[in-house]
């Protein structure tokens, strides 16, 4: 009996799926052309970059923390891709550099106040939210950035499997995804984030420099954000300074909704995936029906409040 | 079984005239200390005695201010928990022990991983998890702890199973020493028991054990010494089989001095 609970995946892993089931089985019987390849593959469009942004914030709930800065990190990751293309005529894997090195660095800025400062993340990236969203407008004189080149664009093609036209960006992001699962789980460094988000005293006391692993996970969380930075590019087609706004609690939303727990510690990346198709179904179905926008917004928050009433519970079952 | 140990044990850790101040609180006050080869020996002592101090000096969680500590007879200078622990020294914590989401075979490898062989071990830093699973049962089954899987996360266990995983996991990698700060204190008897017997089997395998402790029937039931510390000094070493447990208490809270005592209850 013990050992067969052992080996089943606890509740909080396989929920996830099973809601995004219920939930495409409901809009199949609303609409025909919900459960078509090439609305699959649309839906896969709409997520890529709020999938990306949630793999780095997955790495931060995981050490118990949270990020609210990142879909603003996002769009100034976009701005400053696409001006240094438009204003000095930088080459794209140039400028595509320079745009993750401003995102990451800002990772780098909210990891050293939580760890050297010491302040909690919350407070921290609420402040980074504001200061990064003024930078992005300042820089780009609140102006979309229009003159993109080609390689900035590139992972917005497409390719075709048969009938369905398949983003080059959505296969980025389901790779980042494979790889940081396999990070998380067969690397030390990705034990180290589940360990420090679990108990971080204990963490601390077998010599494992937690300051280290917080710095690192908001470094590489920001590497995310600026992957999804080139991915919005891609997408739109332009630098928006207004990117970012949706996504940023999307994000949070997404992984939540995945299963990982907000207390830290508890999670797995692929549980974002499918958080991220959850919203994703949703807002597409609701669409497909007809329903306002206004609804789909009313809905997501009324799923993640489920989310987080489920994880609270499943935590207190096991103390 | 184990031979008892005696005055002609070598001296394992040895501090002279260890002193820590905090401001105006002097916590240690040229404290001594000896641990030798094979024994537990007990560190007992009222709030502010100094026990604290003196074991985190230990294991290299404080600095001294004066004193010197030798490991195997050769100074040792600890400036964090990392070189005591590199220095063979073990620290068994109360309560804080384990990450409880997470296995019991990745808990006792915690921050010392396994890795895999070549460049995936290296550069990768890909860990061994069918190697750390071995290690781990055969650890566990050369201390008799019975847990049957590894695989299991550790929220699922008992008080006591817990602290039998934090207990092996000191006993599996220290090489000298395991210091155990109050193991039994959160726990039921048939737990305290269970991690009790754990601790003997330690000592048994050839480590010697420092326990602090405040529960005396435990102390007494374990110990080979009992080392007494009284403001920020070693009052005294007794001998658990010569000495009451009132006795004990007694020199413990000033309510008796050394002298007073039997010259057979000290300990050599």
């Amino acid at each position: 009996m013990n050992s067969l609970k052992a080996k089943l995946p606890p509740m909080g892993t396989l929920g996830p799926f099973i809601a995004l089931i219920f939930a495409c089985l409901f809009f199949a019987t609303q609409n025909e052309r919900f459960l078509t390849l090439q609305n699959f593959s649309l839906i896969l469009q709409q997520v890529m970059v709020v999938g990306t942004i949630a793999i780095g914030q997955t790495l931060i709930i995981l050490t118990a923390g949270i990020d609210l800065s990142c879909g603003m990190i996002m769009a100034l990751g976009s701005i400053v891709m696409t001006k240094m293309g438009a204003d000095f005529g930088l080459s794209a894997p140039v400028a595509i550099t320079l745009g993750i090195a401003a995102t990451a660095g800002f990772g780098l800025i909210n990891g050293l106040l939580v760890t050297k400062a010491k302040l909690p993340p919350f407070i921290v990236t609420l402040g980074t939210l504001n200061i990064a969203f003024a930078i992005t407008q300042l820089y780009s004189g609140s102006q979309t950035v229009t003159e993109v080149s080609d390689g900035l664009t590139w992972l917005g093609n497409s390719f075709r499997i048969g009938e369905t036209n398949i983003l080059y960006g959505v296969v980025l992001m389901l790779a980042l995804y494979l790889i940081t699962w396999l990070f998380l789980r067969e690397t030390a460094p990705g034990r180290h984030i589940y360990a420090v988000g679990n108990s971080p005293e204990a963490t601390r006391l077998t010599g494992i420099s937690t300051d280290k692993v917080l710095l690192g996970v908001y470094v590489l969380a920001g590497v995310f954000y600026g992957l999804a930075s080139l991915l919005s590019v891609a997408r739109i087609g332009a630098g928006d300074p207004n990117a970012g706004q949706t996504e940023n609690l999307d994000a949070i939303t997404a992984v939540v909704l995945g299963g990982t727990s907000l207390f830290g510690g508890r999670g797995i990346i692929l549980g974002t995936l499918v958080g991220a198709l959850i919203v994703g179904v949703f807002r597409n179905g609701l669409t497909l029906m007809g329903v306002s926008s206004v609804y789909q917004i009313l809905v997501t928050g009324i799923l993640v409040i489920l989310a987080v009433m489920t994880d609270q519970m499943s935590r207190k079952g096991v103390r | 079984m184990s031979t008892a140990p005696n005055a002609q044990s070598p001296l394992v850790i040895q501090a002279k005239g260890l002193v820590k101040r905090y401001g105006q609180v002097t916590a240690l006050d040229g404290a001594d200390f000896e641990l030798r080869a094979g024994e537990i020996l007990a560190v007992i002592g009222d709030n502010g005695a100094g026990k604290s101090s003196l074991i985190k000096c230990l294991a290299g969680a404080t600095i001294p201010d004066e004193g010197e500590i030798y490991l195997d007879g050769a100074r040792a200078q600890f400036r964090s928990p990392i070189d005591a622990r590199r220095a063979g020294i073990e620290t068994v914590y109360q309560d804080l022990a384990v990450a409880p989401a997470m296995t019991i075979a990745e808990n006792l490898f915690l921050g010392r991983e396994i890795r895999r062989p070549g460049v995936l071990g290296s550069v990768f830093q890909m860990i061994d998890k069918k190697k750390m699973l071995e290690e781990s049962i055969a650890r566990m089954n050369d201390l008799k702890v019975g847990i049957r899987s590894m695989t299991q996360a550790v929220e699922t266990l008992s008080g006591g199973q817990r602290q039998c995983v934090a207990v092996a996991r000191a006993a599996a990698f220290a090489q000298h020493v395991v210091i155990m700060d109050e193991p039994t204190a959160a726990l039921g008897v048939k737990e305290g028991n269970m991690v009790l017997e754990l601790i003997r089997r330690v000592r048994d395998k050839g480590l010697p054990v420092i326990l602090i402790s405040h529960n005396m029937p435990h102390v007494f039931e374990i110990a080979d010494r009992i080392h007494i510390a009284r403001l920020g000094k070693r009052a005294a070493v007794v001998d658990p089989k010569n000495i009451s447990m009132s006795d004990t208490v007694a020199v413990m809270t000033g309510a008796k001095s050394v002298d007073d005592l039997p010259p057979e209850a000290l300990a050599h």
